[in-house]
């Protein structure tokens, strides 16, 4: 299993396919924002969002669009708090922003969010 | 289908040129009342603009082109074939173009632009920026300093930010800083388009702007001081003020003096009528498409940069700029009969109450028809809005004050609101609902101000 550490360093893509996203490392979600949306619940299996951790990966369904294409446009980004699988989740510093850009053929660029992207936890 | 629609409305637009280049050879232009039920459709639209969002939210999100588009073409198809008249389409075209054109220009060149501010958040530098961008607002449009504010004052504020620091913002930056000028919010360009002067606003709206502003803010002052989230002894702050993609500053200035390059101005500009563009519109979309190429993608990728909310603009005006023809026509022609009982205090509330709920541009026009018409004047002739701007400046004034602060009062009053806030939601930030924003932000601090600077200009004034 890949930490969120070497995914950043490696610059390793996830994938998307339709509403569907997959993370090379496994974490917890915390928050969510796509378009205008903010999530935070992820309680439910049919509306908003919904993620499932494995041990290489993380698998995060966005029930509200069909096709994330549609809605996440060239210069847009998902936003995520997440907590890498294993570490102290009520440590703060453990919290970590990262950003996800849509390219082609389903690939999924990973970055940490830098100071000068908006994202308030 | 929707291809079929444009390609429709492109049809019609290049017939209704013939049609007014054929009545212009020969005869005089002669506009037939409308039928009242031909309003039907502009306040169908501005209804589903305000509950679209909040009721119906996906069907809106994916309909509100094809339904602005439509209910424009019943207005259209009316004016084409029922009363033969296409010198209102054309003048009305002309107005949309050039309203979009200062609109896109400054939402693209603003884009361009990232503003860093390594500095403490406090309460008096967030009453600094919102005074500050209160007065550019003035000189680059509410949007423009919306636009180029809203990152780095939630960057600041970044430990501490809660929903009031945007609903002040909206309120100042985004509404009624913008009412000196023309540039600054879409009613007044179209009052300048319709031929108030450009400095007039200034003149005769600035003693309401300060006060109202200083208020403003000494009540943002004191919830904000008592605001005491996020505030960590340790950071230390350079006191930096970085600035990326400055040569977009020089778009904004070209845009900026583009405003005058109109005939009606300078008159070796030369006209390009009956189009519905001139030499400022074509320069307008030159520097919007000039400073998107050559902005930075460092920069436009930090402002996540689309063009999403022009688009929403530009189709819902133009079914906005079509359907109100027959409003603005019969609100003239009614003025005219009852305008001795119309006073500047009921012109500032009509016009202030349908531009929180309404767009504040065409509530504006509608009302300055009006007030044109208690004197006999008509809102089509330039010279006549021009001279009316002079002999009545009270109503005009009135009219401005209303439509641009009053704009402040819901998502929906002007189109920053929103824009706005839908850059907070991208940031994370949850936002009151339309009702939270009006119940628990609009009410309690704006409707009492508006009502001291109503006790103070109009109260009483016949």
């Amino acid at each position: 299993m890949k930490s969120l550490k070497e995914v950043l360093n490696n610059k390793d893509f996830g994938l998307f396919y339709g509403n569907r996203i997959l993370l090379p490392f496994a974490a917890e979600i915390l928050k969510a924002v796509i378009e205008r949306d903010i999530i935070m619940d992820f309680s439910t299996s049919d509306k908003g969002a919904n993620y499932t951790i494995f041990n290489d990966y993380t698998e995060i369904y966005f029930y509200d669009y069909k096709n994330l294409l549609d809605v996440v446009s060239k210069y847009e980004m998902i936003k995520l708090v997440v907590v890498e699988k294993g570490k102290n989740i009520f440590d703060l510093s453990n919290h970590k922003k990262i950003s996800l850009h849509l390219v082609e053929n389903h690939k999924l660029t990973i970055e940490e969010l830098n100071d000068d992207s908006l994202f308030i936890e | 289908m929707f291809k079929k629609i444009s390609s429709l409305l492109v049809v019609i637009f290049f017939f209704s040129i013939s049609n007014d280049l054929h009545a212009s050879e020969g005869s005089q232009v002669v506009l037939t009342l409308p039928n009242p039920l031909m309003v039907i459709p502009f306040v169908l639209l501005l209804l589903m603009i305000a509950t679209g969002p909040l009721f119906y939210h996906q069907f809106w999100e994916r309909s509100y082109p094809k339904i602005a588009i439509a209910l424009g073409l019943i207005t259209v198809f009316y004016y084409l074939f029922g009363l033969n008249d296409s010198h209102s389409l054309i003048h009305t075209a002309h107005e949309y173009v050039s309203f979009i054109a200062l609109l896109t220009s400054l939402f693209v060149a603003t884009g361009g632009i990232l503003i860093k501010v390594d500095r403490k958040a406090t309460p008096m530098l967030n009453v600094i920026i919102l005074l500050f961008g209160s007065v550019i607002a003035n000189i680059i449009g509410t949007t423009g300093a919306s636009m180029l504010l809203i990152r780095p004052y939630i960057k600041i504020n970044k430990n501490r930010v809660k929903p009031y620091h945007i609903i002040f913002f909206i309120f100042s930056i985004s509404n009624i800083g913008g009412a000196l000028t023309p540039i600054g919010d879409p009613p007044l360009f179209l009052g300048f388009l319709r031929g108030v002067d450009f400095f007039w606003f200034f003149g005769h709206v600035w003693y309401a702007w300060l006060p109202t502003l200083l208020l403003l803010v000494s009540i943002f002052y004191f919830i904000d001081t008592r605001n005491k989230n996020g505030e960590d002894p340790d950071t230390e702050y350079s006191g930096k003020i970085e600035f990326k993609g400055l040569k977009s500053i020089w778009y904004l200035l070209i845009i900026l003096v583009s405003v005058f390059i109109d005939p009606g101005i300078m008159s070796w500009v030369p006209s390009l009528a009956p189009l519905p563009i001139g030499i400022r519109e074509i320069i307008m979309f030159s520097v919007a498409y000039l400073s998107y190429k050559t902005a930075e993608i460092d920069v436009l990728k930090a402002n996540e940069f689309n063009f999403d909310p022009i688009k929403e603009v530009a189709y819902l005006f133009v079914g906005i700029f079509a359907t109100m023809i027959p409003a603005l026509q019969l609100i003239s022609y009614e003025a005219n009969v009852y305008g001795q009982q119309l006073n500047p205090g009921i012109f500032y509330w009509a016009t202030g109450s349908l531009s929180a709920f309404l767009d504040n541009a065409p509530t504006f026009l509608n009302f300055l028809s009006a007030s044109l018409g208690k004197y006999g004047y008509d809102v089509a002739v330039k010279t006549q809005v021009h001279d009316f701007s002079i002999a009545h400046p009270v109503y005009l004034q009135a009219i401005s004050i209303a439509a641009v602060f009053f704009g402040a009062m819901t998502y929906i009053g002007n189109g920053p609101n929103f824009m706005v806030k839908s850059i907070c939601e991208r940031a994370g930030i949850n936002m009151p609902s339309f009702f939270g924003y009006l119940i628990k932000y609009a009410i309690p601090i704006l409707l009492p101000i508006f009502t001291i600077v109503w006790l103070v200009l109009y109260y009483g004034k016949v």
